[in-house]
């Protein structure tokens, strides 16, 4: 049995790999704002989001959080009329992403504060521990 | 004397050092020095580890998130050694300081 405040540090561990990955998905989604098909009538980049999911580490018996799957936004994508473009239907419009910049730059401030959160238990558990060891040391 | 030391402070064998991966250490029954050593062997193993991880996080096969976290865990058992090992080291020189 793993000691509370190392278990603590592991878990927090988790949750930075889990919102690291959550701003993995943010830059691709940014990234691929406007990434169109490649032949008429084509779909386009599809907006994609994350899903979390608690995994139970059986050896510490810690609840770990990672990221189970991500999963593709089915929301309709943008229509712009652009007859040039080799994406074009019969009318002319071009499909565009359904990635929504606001959406995507709120995710992504959300990760990072659950970052910094995730960060600050780390901290506060290190500094318990050395607090604790330091009681071995001066009297 | 030093055995006599480790024979004298046997009743205080069972009780596990609490810091470190504790869950590897199987105290040995009666003995002091050799659950000492075995606390020892584990806690050099995590300092292994997090060697081990510095250098994989410099070679790019691990997250920094992981290596930061390995290598947390070998400071802290790297304190906590050197804490007792000047305990143990304080309580000796106690004893060399004994009146005769």
């Amino acid at each position: 049995m793993l000691d509370p405040l190392s278990a603590a540090m592991k878990i927090a561990g988790s949750g930075l790999e889990a919102q690291s990955m959550r701003l993995r998905v943010v830059s691709e989604n940014l990234a691929n704002m406007e990434s169109a098909g490649r032949t008429a009538g084509s779909d386009p980049y599809r907006r994609k989001t994350v899903a979390f999911t608690t995994e139970l580490d059986r050896l510490t018996d810690t609840p770990l959080v990672k990221v189970d799957k991500t999963i593709a936004d089915p929301s309709p994508f943008r229509l712009e009329f652009s007859p040039g473009h080799p994406a074009a239907d019969a009318k002319g419009y071009v499909k565009l992403p359904n990635v929504n910049m606001i959406v995507e730059m709120a995710d992504m401030r959300q990760a990072n504060r659950s970052y910094e959160a995730n960060l600050q238990v780390i901290k506060q558990a290190r500094d318990m521990i050395s607090m604790t060891i330091d009681m071995l040391r001066s009297q | 004397m030093i055995d006599r030391i480790g024979g004298a402070l046997s009743a205080l064998a069972p009780a596990p050092a609490s810091f470190g991966r504790t869950q590897d250490v199987q105290p040995a029954a009666g003995n002091f020095s050799s659950t000492l050593a075995s606390v020892v062997g584990s806690a050099v193993d995590t300092l292994r580890q997090g060697e081990a991880a510095g250098i994989a996080g410099i070679q790019g096969q691990m997250s920094p998130q992981r290596v930061v976290e390995q290598v947390l865990a070998a400071e802290r058992t790297l304190q906590a050694a050197i804490a007792v090992r000047d305990k143990l080291v304080g309580a000796y020189l106690e004893i060399n300081r004994m009146q005769i």
